[in-house]
């Protein structure tokens, strides 16, 4: 798990634009979304969601805002117009990468080299 | 769960140094995680441990923050552009022959004075790794830096003679930092 964790790191921003297209979700259901959404294989410190929102904020694709829940400052995310189509670009740069990826990774005579 | 004193201490080292914004944020995800064990049937202490087992070390939290404070981005964008924008400033004036101009000796020492114990300031905000409160000097130089550079601007429409050609870099330059110091102003998150 700490080995995927390792390997997520670079995909970490997209996966939480997606944790919030379906909506607005706090940092701890941000993390659990991811946990639940893998199958339980992205089980990502809690804390290190917090500053990844923070970039994602600054960067005008996610917005937040504040609500008090049970006496608790709570701050809720949702994402931007900007970080829509980023998902979707993200997402589409994502398929082709993974097909790719997966045509090479299948167990099948390779092309001949002249 | 209202509190538990493994969680308290665990925010305090927080609250020490991260904005209190940040901590309120954090604090709400830890106790969330807290409740999550609670609820699992754990004791108190074992789901405090637990909880801040799964939130990660206070160190590497704080650190990630102060890695990407707006503050050190902001001191570390001068420290790196301040050399090419200091090398237009001094081919200019050596142009316009600054020794020339009717400036107090006093005051062309108090103003190279300033400039360092500006880097300074930038210095140590953008060597910050541990310290939000240190990045913050980051806007505190930029803001200083820009007010150099308006007296820098003045001076040249005041007192020089006639403008020299590589003025036509410096003065956008510097009317371009000033602008990003201004951009740079934090925002105060109060929605």
């Amino acid at each position: 798990m700490k080995a995927e964790a390792q390997a997520l790191k670079g995909h970490l921003e997209v996966l939480l634009l997606a944790a919030l297209e379906d909506g607005p979700r706090h940092g701890y259901a941000v993390k659990e979304a991811l946990r639940d959404g893998s199958g339980g294989r992205f089980d990502l410190p809690t804390g290190t969601i917090y500053p990844a929102l923070h970039r994602l904020e600054e960067a005008g694709l996610i917005t937040g805002s504040w609500s008090t829940v049970d006496g608790r400052r709570r701050r809720t995310y949702h994402l931007t117009a900007q970080g829509l189509r980023r998902l979707h670009a993200d997402r589409s740069n994502w398929h082709g990468f993974a097909a790719a990826v997966t045509a090479l990774l299948e167990r099948k005579p390779w092309p001949a080299t002249t | 769960m209202a509190s538990h004193h493994l969680i308290d201490a665990y925010l305090a080292r927080l609250a020490a140094r991260l904005p209190a914004h940040v901590v309120d944020e954090l604090a709400d995800g830890l106790i969330e995680t807290c409740q999550r064990q609670l609820a699992h049937g754990l004791p108190p202490d074992t789901a405090a441990r637990t909880a801040i087992a799964e939130f990660g070390t206070a160190d590497r939290i704080a650190g990630e923050f102060v890695a990407q404070a707006p503050g050190r981005r902001t001191a570390r964008l001068l420290l790196a552009t301040g050399p090419a924008v200091g090398a237009c400033w001094g081919i200019s004036l050596i142009a316009a022959k600054v020794w020339t101009w009717s400036v107090p000796v006093t005051v062309g020492v108090g103003y190279a004075v300033a400039l360092l114990s500006v880097i300074a300031v930038l210095l140590a905000a953008a060597t910050s790794r541990h310290s939000y409160r240190r990045t913050r000097l980051g806007t505190a130089g930029a803001l200083a830096l820009a007010v150099l550079d308006a007296s820098m601007l003045a001076a040249v429409v005041l007192l020089a003679p006639a403008v020299a050609w590589p003025m036509a870099a410096a003065i956008p330059a510097s009317l371009g930092r000033i602008g990003y110091a201004i951009h740079s102003l934090p925002h105060v998150r109060t929605s």
